[in-house]
């Protein structure tokens, strides 16, 4: 634990609000939320449905804006920076991983890949390339499009550009929801091996308590509201605290 | 089902509305036709009934060759019930304007009508023979005023002086308007124009019906006359006029049908995707029960909606551009005096409009209705809709190759046979088909040509150009259809480019090779003096003064016109052209003559022919056939013949060339000063021929480009409508490359270079179809034409489509580079 903790942290939120819409139909998705997510850890998100983790999510990488606190990444507050800033904040320091839809279906996956680094005009680290492609066994399926390809190697495929540009931090939101247990078993520890090898730090939200343990850390949300957090997890001790808070 | 129709269509409202523009536009310009001339007759009719209101018996001449007698008018005023009879005179006598020259390009009307017919704007009808009237447009161009005195040549070229007691309006009289007319008395009008006898006599009753006075009249009026009431002439002139509009009309529809066959590209090319964005609820409808045929009706009952709704705003946008039109030509072109009526929607209108506006969107939608029939029920439970992917099939290609062969076929023949009307008919016909082929090729050649197109922007602008071109031919036969749209106006546009600029460039030739003369002096009424050949002569600026006569003769006992030129033509530059034999043999005995007429009377080299008077006739040689595009008279005999046989005859014109080096406004006052003394006399030059007919052939083609604008400006809509179609598909992967970084202004950038791209590809595919059949068709006009390809124009019309896209682009770009990343992510 003190060992995780002793890491700088990759992304902050401070009293983090989240409004939606105004006076009666007001849905506070987000009530002031105070988190730190540490370099080079694996930290989940968790909670019921409709209690923040996407919001959270979205917030934390500059997708959306936030009604009220503080959000860093790195050094740098993203709550005050501009679309074009944000974007270009995005380009060098964030990657995504989504549930579905993750890539461009004209594309192959070895262009879908490469697409971050061109869009910002960055040379592919050829080495980094194919580490990535080897560790996620993609090799001979770089020139199909992904309309030829699995969820699980469409994943796969969103997983390996998600790492590519090495971002400071990669957010994930529910990458393995549309996977089977195996395909999604794939991804995980693929996304563990790249935290504990490659050094990155991922933020990932899930519904799947077997998800989430393959995270350093879990946290857990209710109401707009952080409530928990587990230190090493096994499904067991995820499932459990997930029984406690919905009691 | 009925409700979920129109659930739908509501829901895609904005997306239909691009779609109805394109209907509206179509079915607008189409309504917008018949308004205008049905205004325009509806104006003539009104103002002929006004005309013969005044007049209750009208005896008319037969044919215009020969009048009515003078005699007629006592005898036709001697009937009984005849309160007044009075003579219409309509002939040319030459007004001379301020400059002491005949005004206008064509000869002054001179006429006489009662005076109750007289529309005058301002001072009196003509009483005494001293006196004269000018109708309005001219006054007021020469800057006539009443009481000047203006002069008129006679029928026999004398100089006679009037005093301008009033100006009158020549009404809808088109060739009255077009000449410009002085009014006399009925017996000055005779005498000025030498005309035999009146064109028309009008008659008031004194009581009688108009009926029964026409009765009466006929019995005196003899076989060379047709008598008419009030009424009869008033829709005989009507008709007559109903006719030239039918002309107008039938032009005008022409371009609308382009304009709504493009409208109907762009209406498939939208329920064609509408029904691909609409599988997975179509699907849905199908796994809770929904019939094949029930799916089909809906989209068709859709259709059916758009269509009438649209076809309705079409035709009040129809009585707008009508109405506009009507008060454009009242306004901007004084000259053509275009009577207005109301403007109304003739039922007819409504009817026609209504009809092809409704049709032409049903039918366009068929297909993708009968595409909607197949999606399977299971699509609803897939969660990725699938990519398009299109395979070049064999029927497919087969088909393009059959049609391709049959248009290249056709135009082959057409190119080759000898030119005529048949022969371009034949090359039109091919150019349909290949442009069928076009069509049915169009997926297949849209990937090859985005990709060219799309090369340069994918250099220029990095990820987004890439990412266009892609874009640009993920959906081939969507991107096909939306640029064969543009494709069909920057075709035609193209084509008569080509055609205009081949004809500039052949006349151009023309007159240099055959109207090498610098300047031209012809009268406009009758011959040029002897006198002013003589002037001409003697001048060191002048090199040639080449003088044509002709004379009503004979040959091989037949009426033909006998010519002769000053021989010292055939050593200059203006040397004729001869399909057989030599001008070089042509010396006194021998004789030149005009192809058409040697191929008429099977007339050879080396044959004689007899050439002369009735009386009197000899027999010449041909030396030389000559080509029908050369200047010489059809028969020309040698000087000293014509000289012989037919006397003294004035020049029917005279070309001259100046010398070379001399000073062009020396040549030009010297050439001046010897028409100078007679006004019909007139010189031209020939820059001033080519700039008329440049001027002529510029009007025409901007006039066809601005009428092709609409199918343009309605295949922008098709574009655009393509663009927010694939914006809205799309809106995920926009997020995505959103969430990637791209930037908003590269992901607006992203659709304007897609855009570019299709507007470019259309554009490619019509400057080819243009120039090939342009070429062609020329090919089909005459032997010889100096093809002529208006690049500069064409790179325009490339440039102008590319621009066009970037333009169309701009809504769909901005909505998508609007669109929060977030919401789009969640949006299903
Ligand atoms: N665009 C929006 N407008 C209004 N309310 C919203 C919007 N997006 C989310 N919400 C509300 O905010 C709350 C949090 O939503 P969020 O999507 O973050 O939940 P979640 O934890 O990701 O749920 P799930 O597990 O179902 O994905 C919910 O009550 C939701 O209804
Ligand atoms: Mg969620």
């Amino acid at each position: 634990m003190t060992t995780i903790t002793s890491f700088r942290s990759a992304v902050t939120a401070q009293g983090l609000t989240k409004v939606y819409g105004s006076g009666d139909a007001a849905v506070h998705a987000l009530r002031g939320i105070d988190v730190e997510f540490a370099t080079r850890a694996f930290t989940a998100i968790m909670g019921p449905s409709g209690s923040g983790k996407s919001t959270l999510m979205h917030c934390l990488a500059g997708l959306d804006s936030v009604t009220d606190g503080h959000v860093s990444i790195g050094d740098v507050e993203i709550t005050r920076l501009n679309d074009k800033r944000l974007t270009m904040l995005r380009r060098e320091r964030v990657g995504f991983i989504f549930q579905a839809f993750n890539l461009l279906p004209t594309l192959t996956a070895e262009q879908n890949i490469l697409l971050p680094l061109q869009i910002a005009g960055r040379q592919p680290d050829q080495a980094l390339f194919d580490r990535v492609i080897d560790t996620v066994g993609l090799r001979d399926r770089l020139r199909h499009k992904p309309s030829q390809l699995s969820g699980g190697q469409q994943q796969r495929v969103a997983v390996a550009r998600a790492l590519i540009s090495k971002p400071e931090v990669i957010f994930a939101d529910e990458p393995t929801g549309n996977l089977d247990s195996r395909s999604g078993a794939e991804v995980l520890s693929f996304l563990r091996t790249s935290v504990r090898e490659l050094g990155q730090t991922i933020v990932m939200v899930t519904h799947d308590p077997v998800a989430a343990s393959y995270a350093d850390r879990v946290v857990f949300l209710r109401d707009g509201l952080l409530v928990r957090e587990l230190e090493q997890p096994t499904p067991q001790t995820v499932l459990d605290t997930l029984v406690a808070l919905e009691a | 089902m009925f409700r979920t129709t129109i659930a739908g269509l509501l829901a895609h409202r904005l997306r239909l509305l691009l779609t109805s523009l394109a209907i509206i536009l179509g079915v607008g310009f189409i309504a917008g036709t018949f308004v205008l001339t049905d205004t325009i007759d509806a104006g003539f009719s009104q103002s002929f009934t006004a005309a013969a209101d005044k007049i209750d018996v009208a005896v008319l001449a037969k044919d215009e060759e020969n009048p009515l007698p003078p005699s007629l008018l006592a005898k036709v005023g001697s009937v009984a019930g005849v309160k007044d009879a009075q003579p219409v005179v309509s002939g040319e006598a030459a007004l001379i304007g301020k400059d002491g020259k005949t005004i206008g390009e064509l000869v002054t009307a001179g006429v006489a009508f009662p005076s109750y017919r007289m529309d005058l704007t301002s001072g009196s009808a003509p009483v005494s023979d001293g006196e004269a009237v000018v109708d309005t447009n001219t006054a007021k161009t020469e800057g006539f005023r009443i009481g000047d005195t203006i002069a008129v040549l006679d029928d026999k070229n004398a100089r006679h002086e009037f005093r301008l007691v009033g100006t009158f309006d020549v009404g809808v009289d088109q060739s009255l308007a077009a000449r410009g007319a002085v009014a006399y008395t009925p017996a000055t009008a005779m005498r000025m124009t030498g005309a035999k006898g009146y064109a028309e006599i009008d008659v008031t009753t004194a009581g009688p019906s108009r009926e029964s006075l026409r009765t009466a009249i006929a019995a005196v009026a003899g076989s060379g006359a047709t008598v008419q009431t009030g009424e009869e002439l008033a829709s005989d002139l009507a008709a007559s006029n109903g006719a030239s509009t039918e002309y107008l009309k039938i032009g005008l529809l022409l371009f609308g049908v382009v304009a709504l066959l493009v409208a109907g590209l762009v209406i498939y090319n939208t329920f064609g995707i509408l029904v691909a964005q609409r599988m997975r609820e179509l699907a849905l409808l199908r796994c809770i029960g929904a019939t094949r045929r029930q799916v089909f009706g809906s989209i068709v009952l859709e259709s059916t909606i758009v269509g009438l709704v649209s076809s309705v705003l079409g035709l009040g946008a129809g009585l707008g551009m009508g109405g506009l039109a009507v008060f454009l030509l009242n306004t901007f072109s004084p000259d053509v005096e275009v009577p207005t009526g109301t403007v109304t929607l003739s039922p007819q209108t409504i009817v026609i409009g209504l009809a092809t506006g409704l049709i032409m969107t049903v039918v366009a939608a068929l297909l993708p209705a009968r595409q909607a029939t197949k999606v399977a029920p299971v699509a609803a439970l897939r969660t990725q809709t699938e990519e398009h992917t299109f395979r070049t099939g064999v029927v497919r290609i087969v088909f393009a190759v059959i049609f391709g062969l049959a248009a290249a076929g056709l135009t082959y023949m057409g190119v080759t046979a000898k030119p005529d009307e048949s022969a371009l008919m034949t090359v039109m016909a091919g150019g349909i088909l290949a442009f069928f082929s076009v069509l049915i090729l169009g997926p297949v050649l849209v990937t090859p040509l985005s990709g060219l197109a799309g090369w340069l922007p994918g250099r220029l602008f990095g990820v987004p150009g890439r990412l266009a071109t892609e874009n640009s031919r993920r959906n081939p036969k969507r991107s096909a259809t939306t640029t064969i749209a543009l494709t069909i106006g920057v075709t035609l546009m193209t084509f008569m480019a080509v055609l205009t600029a081949t004809m500039r460039a052949t006349a151009d030739q023309e007159l240099d090779s055959q109207f090498v003369a610098d300047y031209r002096v012809a009268a406009q009424t009758g011959d040029v003096p002897h006198a002013v050949a003589e002037a001409l002569r003697g001048h060191p600026e002048l090199a040639t003064v080449a003088e044509f006569r002709e004379a009503e003769g004979r040959l091989d006992d037949k009426d033909y016109p006998i010519g002769t030129v000053t021989s010292s033509v055939l050593e200059s530059t203006m040397r004729p052209k001869a399909t057989s034999g030599s001008t070089d043999g042509f010396k006194p005995g021998t004789v030149m003559i005009a192809d058409y007429v040697a191929e008429h009377l099977k007339i050879k080299v080396g044959d004689d022919v007899r050439i002369g008077t009735e009386k009197d006739a000899t027999p010449l040689r041909v030396v030389a056939i000559l080509d029908s595009e050369s200047l010489l008279p059809s028969i020309t005999v040698p000087e000293q013949f014509f000289a012989e046989r037919f006397g003294k005859v004035d020049d029917n014109q005279i070309l001259i060339i100046a010398a070379d080096g001399a000073d062009q406004d020396k040549a030009r006052a010297i050439v001046d000063n010897a028409a100078q003394p007679y006004p019909a006399v007139k010189v031209t030059s020939s820059t001033e021929i080519r700039d008329q007919f440049d001027d002529a052939i510029g009007g025409i083609l901007s006039v066809i480009t601005g009428l092709l604008g609409l199918a343009i400006v309605i295949s922008l809509l098709g574009i655009a409508n393509t663009l927010s179609l694939s914006v809205h598909e799309r809106t995920r992967e926009s997020a995505l490359l959103r969430a990637l970084g791209l930037k908003r202004g590269q992901l607006r950038g992203m659709l304007t270079i897609e855009a570019l791209i299709l507007g470019l590809v259309g554009a490619l595919v019509g400057t080819v179809l243009g120039i090939v059949y342009g070429w062609a068709a020329t090919e089909t006009i005459a032997e010889s034409v100096s093809f002529q390809l208006p690049v500069g124009q064409i790179l325009l019309f490339i440039a102008a489509s590319g621009l066009a896209g970037v333009l169309a682009a701009v809504l769909p770009a901005r909505r998508a580079a609007r669109t929060s990343i977030v919401g789009s992510l969640a949006s299903d």
